[in-house]
């Protein structure tokens, strides 16, 4: 008997006539690690939300069907046996944690079961010595990172020792590191103890090889259910379906019958199929490609800066750096490495100890933050917090009011560039976070600025959206907008960036084309660009790994 | 982030019961004593402590804003009441106060609150960062959990909130928005927006937490409460000590020997009154001589 079984769900949201969940059926086993997929609005959340019983518990709304935990359906259940079994963990720690200490918060779900204080204290000894935290236990949860606070929010749902663990897209507010160790641990957990995990998840290049069974869905509806990796990974390819990782869907698109998942499997696959020899990298000089030397007047020049806070922490020390119109640099580095600093600076919110920034040969320093916005615009990390009117259309007309612009053409050129003609009367805030991102992307764009810059602009974002980003970040600097953007997302900068900026600890540690900077690297490396790395050091892009693939099949077959 | 920090302090290490027995004999007493040297000796005894808490800096902003309180106390006193034989100034007719008298009585019992108030504001500094939040609510937690909780969240959320708050204000200057108008009409209608946005992602917190609670079983059964009170020979020194200066500080409010006469004419000390400021002092500064002790000789902190 499968430990979850849905028979024929259907669900509505209040008020809604299309069913976020349509005609569901799967079944679960004990100890298997499910990998949900889709784009946003697809049902996944909602499926889940659904096995925890949230839906229609919490949510209300219209359900048909069953979900069953071991034959016992979850609507005949008492509220606090499911908990006992079932724990989840959303996408925001922010807004998941409840105490203001870690070992309260580890007990807070025990004590809501009524537990006695004797196991209550055995099981934050055990939870806490598993996921590393003892150290912290006594720690303030505002003082921790983000990354140790989604570890003591999936920390406090074991503490529950439920028999199955959901976790929503648990690493989309995270930086990889953090994210990397979250989904370690959830399959050290699923593999070790037992529990059975059901995952949704972007980041699909990190867990796709870890799950027994991947479920797409699209519109409410499971379009592809199956326990094997590699036929799924050829169906999603064969399907053009964006929601498979960045290998299996290079070595599918060339026509390859296996689609590996990791890159040892790419590289052993690559090697036994076309005998290549590691080439010293230190020899290739072809990548060797530095800054071009240009004609035309910087746009950025920061010389000499140097930042530190008002309690005396020194963040930036010594940066100096050149923006020309049409580049696209992107900024990588450590967590506290300055980035984020570095782009208040620019953008006048904070102002340099020492040293000049000039922007078009005028110093920012001299110039007020609003009367900045028609030459510098500035998306910072979370999008919601430039959405505040009622409709789309009103959200762009109040950048253009402020800068006392006309509207009348603007406000439907760039709903249109963004694609979101469509939700022109729709609030903003009830839009998918990729949705958001355009909208408040568009309240910046309405002020014309020359340079752009973003802060971790595709945190939260899907495979489908990251490539509109990217696409629209594209045409943005063809039309000569200078483009600066801070991001943790390696796959995404050696997409579309044309250069990468390394950052540690306030310092530039160096400056490169993205060929050169993503390519002789362990970590700030593409799945793509490791899949080649030492057998062709240039290749970091999807397109450049899918063109030098092909043409090593093309030349096989000719020896064959 | 939050006013309290974990520190290395005795009166951190306390239990909480403890520490807010304390607090609030504290505020008791000086709401019962009106006799400023009394009250002097609370003060005094309650500044030996917070510097033994180690937030004196956070004491010091206290004091910043409290000093300009106090001292409207004492020119409101000043101007309006008329009581008292030591005349220090009188001056010209002033629209409704009439003509200014005021007296050197009217100016000490101006001081006698402002003093009072300074107790009252320090055992809060001292609540607010030497008082585990959390355990706080554990503690008065009881047949109140569900407000206790809300509290809590509250107590939490609020940082985040003021985040929000600074983020929001960057995210509109970026888009224009000039917050240095002179006009203060124009310049509060430009934070409305940002309040609203500020609003609107708390309800989005909100409901999220709501969500998490219900997920994490909260309202499912009768709750328990993981807290474990371990009483140590310090707490029992401290609260045997608060016991004893509440019950001498009551002993003198039963017996009438709390107050002390402003009007006409200050009334002089009397030696007896002294000895009972020093004892009051002594009482209520042990955790702080008890720190000292603690800090100074590692064998009486193994052993306390």
């Amino acid at each position: 008997m499968a430990l979850l079984e849905v028979k024929n769900l259907t669900y509505y949201y209040p008020d809604e006539k299309r069913p976020a969940l349509d005609h569901i059926n799967l079944a679960i086993q004990e100890g298997e690690f499910v990998l949900a997929v889709g784009g946003s609005g697809s049902g996944k959340s909602s499926l889940v939300r659904a096995l925890t019983g949230l839906i229609p518990d919490f949510y209300g709304g219209r359900i048909g069907g069953s979900v069953q935990l071991d034959g016992e359906d979850l609507s005949s259940l008492d509220r606090s046996k499911i908990v006992q079994r079932i724990g989840m963990v959303f996408q925001d720690p922010e807004s998941q944690l409840v105490m203001t200490n870690v070992e309260n918060e580890l007990a807070f779900g025990m004590e809501n079961l009524g537990l006695p204080v004797e196991l209550m204290k055995r099981r934050i000894v055990e939870v806490s010595g598993a996921l590393s935290l003892q150290q912290f236990l006594k720690n303030s949860i505002p003082q921790l990172s983000g990354g140790l606070k989604q570890k003591v929010m999936l920390a406090s749902v074991l503490a529950m020792q439920p028999d199955i663990l959901i976790l929503d897209e648990p690493t989309s507010q995270l930086d990889p590191v953090a994210g990397e160790e979250i989904l370690t641990m959830v399959r050290r957990l699923n593999e070790d103890n037992g529990i059975t995990v059901i995952l949704i998840e972007q980041r699909l290049e990190r867990c796709f090889h870890l799950a027994d069974r991947i479920l797409f869905m699209d519109q409410g509806k499971i379009i592809y259910n199956s326990n094997d990796r590699k036929a799924t990974a050829s169906w999603a390819a064969a399907n053009r379906n964006p929601f498979i990782p960045p290998l299996a869907k290079l070595f599918a698109e060339v026509g390859f019958a296996q689609a590996p998942m990791t890159v040892k499997e790419g590289r052993k696959l690559l090697k036994s199929s076309f005998h290549l020899q590691r080439t010293s990298s230190s020899n290739n000089t072809e990548i060797a490609d530095g800054p071009k030397i240009k004609q035309e007047s910087p746009l950025l020049e920061i010389e000499k800066l140097w930042f530190s806070y008002e309690n005396g922490t020194e963040v930036l020390k010594n940066v100096n750096l050149t923006l020309f119109p049409s580049d696209f640099l992107v900024i990588m580095g450590e967590n506290a490495a300055g980035k984020t600093t570095l782009l208040k600076n620019i953008r006048g919110l904070l102002h340099p100890s020492r040293g000049k920034i000039r922007i078009k040969g005028s110093e920012v320093k001299t110039m007020t933050v609003a009367a900045l916005a028609g030459t510098v615009g500035y998306l910072a990390q979370n999008p919601n917090d430039y959405l505040f009117q009622p409709t789309v259309r009103e959200e762009i007309e109040f950048t253009l009011h402020n800068l006392k612009l006309d509207k009348d053409s603007k406000v439907e050129m760039l709903l249109e560039k963004l694609a979101l003609t469509r939700y022109a009367e729709t609030n903003p805030r009830d839009l998918s976070t990729g949705e958001r991102q355009r909208v408040a992307l568009a309240s910046i764009l309405a002020a014309d600025p020359l340079l752009i810059i973003l802060d971790e602009p595709t945190r939260g974002l899907d495979y489908e959206m990251k490539a509109l980003l990217g696409k629209l970040l594209g045409d943005l600097q063809k039309e000569g907008h200078a483009l600066l953007v801070v991001t943790h997302d390696v796959e995404f900068a050696a997409e579309y960036a044309s250069e990468i900026l390394f950052m540690s600890r306030g310092q530039v540690l160096a400056r490169d084309n993205k060929n050169v900077m993503l390519s002789r690297s362990i970590f700030y490396s593409s799945q793509i660009g490791k899949l080649f790395y030492k057998i062709d050091d240039s290749i970091v892009t999807f397109q450049e790994g899918k063109k030098a693939l092909s043409e090593y099949f093309n030349l096989n077959k000719l020896e064959e | 982030m939050y006013a309290y920090k974990e520190q290395d302090k005795l009166f951190q290490s306390l239990c909480c019961e403890v520490s807010l027995s304390y607090i609030a004999a504290l505020v008791f007493l000086s709401l019962f004593f009106s006799h400023p040297l009394y009250l002097l000796a609370l003060f005094f005894a309650l500044n030996l402590v917070i510097l033994s808490a180690g937030i004196v800096r956070q004491w010091l902003t206290y004091l910043k804003f409290s000093l300009t309180l106090i001292f409207l106390i004492i020119l409101v006193n000043a101007l309006f009441v008329r009581a008292g034989a030591t005349v220090l100034l009188y001056g010209v007719s002033v629209p409704l106060i009439g003509n200014i008298r005021i007296t050197l009585e009217a100016l000490c019992y101006g001081a006698g609150m402002g003093l009072r108030l300074l107790v009252m504001l320090g055992s809060f500094c001292l609540l607010t960062y030497a008082v585990h939040p959390d355990l706080i609510l554990k503690t008065l937690g009881g047949g109140w959990s569900k407000i206790m909780l809300a509290l809590g969240i509250s107590l939490r959320l609020f940082p985040l909130i003021t985040d929000d708050f600074v983020r929001i204000t960057e995210a509109q200057r970026c888009r224009g928005v000039d917050f240095k108008v002179r006009n203060l009409r124009q310049r509060l209608e430009k934070y409305v927006p940002v309040l609203h946005t500020v609003l609107l992602s708390s309800l989005e917190r909100s409901f999220q937490l709501a969500e998490s609670l219900h997920s994490r079983g909260y309202g499912t059964t009768k709750r328990t409460n993981c807290r474990e009170v371990l009483w140590r020979p310090r707490d029992y020194l401290v609260i045997v000590t608060v016991l004893l200066g509440s019950a001498y500080g009551m002993a003198l409010v039963l017996t009438g020997r709390n107050g002390y006469g402003y009007y006409p004419k200050l009334q002089p000390f009397k030696e007896q009154e002294i000895i009972i400021a020093v004892c009051l002092a002594l009482f209520f500064c042990f955790p702080a001589l008890l720190d000292w002790g603690w800090e100074k000789w590692r064998f009486l902190r193994s052993k306390i």
